[in-house]
């Protein structure tokens, strides 16, 4: 069965890249615009990995990722940081941070050698 | 290994060669001619192997070797028989001779009758050294078992009394700090007036006491008698205090004040007695270290670039430090709103006060008088300042100048944020055309053509918005000047409308105009006007597309007229806002949209606004919609033309 990764970014085209780049590489997506709605999506889909942007309308990624480390089932979903901001600070044990615009190539790089 | 060796035999002939070939083999050899000399020579000299004649006149081999079997019994005898005196030599065995041998004598058969002698030696000695060293170390064990018992106990005793200490020590301010240093030698004294036990300090100062006399470690005062604490507190059943010097391990003298205290047991009998002695000299020591802290927090307190002061619960001054002073009028129990803002009354939001409610650190920024009437803007820090119960009797105020620092930060937040802001957004954007691209190229390799699609949409959307950032910025960046001109307002209105119209119609909106009759003719820049309104009316369509209440949303753009002013109503009941979302909404650079906003967009519609000498207004509520409310003078007033007219 191949990896499910989460994408949550409020970006439709962004969503939407990311979601052909993944799928291309034979993984499983879901996604989300929102944090709120990240967070359900993770609950209902628990993806292998989480790709998560960092300033969204509403609730920022820094908010849901304290939400995620909370839950004892999800806190151990790696996550790779793609956003347009330097947030090194705000997401601690995040795997990677990788800043947009962003390497397809370098990402899936990522991705692999965090669940193969 | 001990070599001697005494030869006894009548014959001087065998005495002499046998004595010459057992020394040159390394032996001692002293020899006997008869069984009395022998055992006087044997019981003087001691050693280990005894040869001996069976037939001697007088006492003969076999009184002998029971004589020196009877002595020592670790020493072996080998006899010497002659022939016939099987019997004899077979007796000899029974009394625990080690072997014999015959006359005349073989030198091997000697030499392996010497060596067994030896080797029994030998292994009697490892024996006996085994059997030794076991009954050792069943002594050590058991003792270091017993001591380790005593240890669990007295270590209780130890470690609750010093906890106690701890805690007493901990209610003085300050004192928890020097406890730990403080040097007090611990020790538990029987009824017998032995240390049973002893604290680390006491060990590494005054040397491991444990077994020795309570009274031993104190120096022999010349005249009176000393009177050992430990004592006098089991004669009396009564805690000591009393003065006294005690020898170091390593030869000095210190001077100390001993307490005791007894410990009794069930019975009521003083049991242990403990004694706790400070070392004053240390003591002394860490008197003057607290001193030169104490200092130092002194010199902090009046040279750190902040105003500090302390203040009470009716924000008195009690305190200040000298750069306070230098700036501000302070006098005993003035107050602090008083000194710092030259108020009558307490100021509203004073950070102190909180303190004095939560316990907690506040922070504030306030702008206060100096004594020569400057104003500062200063960052106010608080800290609570409690007693030895806990309550908070004091707050310490630490107020930051940032004065220049503010000036400065007007000068550099916009471009800041601006530079800041939109390298963001244009990260975005690249990421948003990567995809695109992505997705274009990949869909026109696999040869799909809805991916080709999404990615040329996906294009679309990000151009788009990249010319509504470039128009922004390009907007921002250089103030414009407002090309005034009389327009038809109707036409204007219905212009912005059919721009917006079929957007909003696109996402399922319904959109409902609604404009005033014979609204006439206003002065107005039409070109940013309209600007300004779509990008209200593009809010509101966001603000709808994003709520996903399941309503049929509408968007209302109202037009009408009062005496004075054209009133532009754009309506939703989308999303709506927070108060914190409406208060910095038109705050440069503010966008509740995430990577798709500029935080341009209503920045600049209320700059338009106020450049013709409108007003904006909003009200909104989270769920329930918003409403903005634009209202422009029919006739621009002079002084905007005038101050519109400067360039920037």
């Amino acid at each position: 069965m191949s990896k499910k990764i989460l994408i949550i970014d409020d970006d439709p085209v962004v969503v939407k890249y990311l979601e052909a780049v993944f799928g291309d590489n034979g993984y499983a997506t879901c996604s989300a615009t929102s944090s709120m709605e990240g967070l359900d999506v993770v609950k209902a889909e628990k993806p292998d990995l989480i790709c998560l942007d960092l300033q969204m309308p509403g609730e920022w990624g820094p908010r849901f990722y304290r939400k995620l480390r909370k839950d004892k089932e999800l806190k151990d979903i790696p996550v790779i940081v793609v956003s347009g901001i330097d947030g090194d600070h705000a997401i601690k044990d995040a795997v990677a941070f990788v800043k947009k615009p962003f390497d397809p190539e370098k990402l899936i790089g990522l991705v692999k050698m965090t669940i193969g | 290994m001990d070599k001697k060796l005494l030869l006894v035999d009548d014959e001087e002939g065998i005495r002499k060669v046998l004595g010459i070939s057992l020394s040159d083999s390394g032996y001692t050899v002293f020899t006997a001619e008869n069984g009395e000399d022998a055992l006087k020579i044997f019981l003087e000299e001691t050693p280990s192997i005894v040869l001996t004649d069976i037939k001697m006149p007088g006492m003969d081999g076999i009184e002998l070797l029971q004589k020196i079997k009877h002595a020592n019994p670790d020493t072996e005898v080998i006899m010497i028989t002659g022939h016939g005196d099987m019997d004899l030599a077979i007796k000899s065995l029974k009394y625990q001779a080690i072997d014999f041998v015959t006359k005349p004598i073989n030198d091997d058969v000697l030499e392996i009758a010497l060596n067994r002698a030896h080797d029994k030696i030998r292994m009697r000695q490892q024996l006996r050294e085994y059997t030794e060293n076991l009954e050792e170390l069943v002594r050590q064990k058991s003792a270091k078992l017993i001591e380790v018992e005593r240890q669990v106990a007295v270590g209780q005793a130890v470690e609750g009394l010093s906890s106690a200490l701890r805690d007493i020590a901990g209610d003085l301010e300050g004192g928890l700090t020097y406890f730990n240093e403080m040097p007090c030698f611990v020790s538990i004294h029987n009824s017998k007036l032995k240390i049973v036990a002893v604290n680390p300090l006491y060990r590494e100062r005054l040397g491991d006491k444990v077994g020795h006399r309570s009274w031993e470690v104190y120096a022999a005062k010349t005249g009176a008698r000393f009177r050992c604490p430990a004592e006098q507190t089991f004669k009396t059943g009564k805690g000591q205090r009393t003065k006294a010097t005690v020898k170091t391990s390593d030869g000095d003298k210190a001077p100390v004040i001993v307490h005791t205290a007894p410990i009794r047991n069930q019975d009521g009998d003083v049991e242990l007695v403990v004694e706790i002695s400070a070392d004053i000299t240390e003591v002394k020591r860490l008197r003057a270290e607290l001193h030169r802290t104490q200092q130092r927090y002194q010199q902090l307190f009046d040279e750190v670039p902040c105003y500090i002061s302390v203040q009470d619960r009716e924000f008195r001054l009690t305190d200040a430090n000298r750069r306070f002073k230098e700036d501000f009028d302070i006098e005993n129990g003035a107050f602090c709103y008083g000194v710092y803002k030259h108020r009558d009354e307490p100021c509203p939001n004073c950070p102190v006060a909180k303190t004095f409610e939560d316990g907690q650190s506040h922070q504030a920024e306030m702008v206060v008088t100096s004594k020569t009437g400057e104003q500062y803007n200063v960052l106010i820090w608080t800290a609570p300042l409690r007693n030895t119960a806990g309550e908070i009797t004091h707050v310490m105020e630490m107020s930051t100048n940032i004065t220049q620092i503010r000036e400065l930060q007007d000068n550099l937040a916009s471009l800041g944020l601006k530079i800041s802001s939109i390298s963001h957004g244009i990260k975005s954007l690249l990421a948003g055309l990567d995809g695109g691209i992505y997705l274009l190229d990949t869909g026109l390799k696999k040869d799909k053509p809805e991916r080709i699609i999404e990615g040329w949409e996906g294009l679309k959307t990000v151009l788009s918005r990249i010319r509504k950032m470039v128009h922004d910025i390009l907007f921002f960046a250089k103030e414009r000047e407002i090309k005034w001109e009389r327009v038809d307002i109707l036409n204007f209105a219905d212009d912005v409308a059919a721009t917006v119209e079929p957007k909003i119609k696109a996402k399922g909106i319904e959109f409902v105009c609604n404009f005033g009759t014979a609204l006439g003719a206003c002065e107005i820049d039409a070109g940013v006007m309209r600007l300004a309104l779509i990008n209200i009316l593009e809010n509101a369509l966001d603000a709808c597309v994003e709520d996903e209440a399941s309503k049929s949303h509408t968007i209302a753009f109202d037009v009408h007229q009062n005496e004075k002013q054209i009133v532009f109503e754009i309506i939703d009941n989308g999303i709506g806002m927070d108060r914190e979302t409406r208060e910095s909404l038109f705050t440069l650079f503010f966008s509740s949209k995430g990577n798709k906003g500029t935080g341009l967009g209503l920045f600049i519609a209320d700059k338009i606004i106020d450049q013709h000498g409108g007003k904006i207004s909003v009200e909104s509520k989270p769920g329930q919609g918003s409403s903005f409310k634009i209202a422009i003078p029919k006739r621009i007033p002079e002084s905007a033309k005038a101050t519109s007219e400067k360039p920037a």
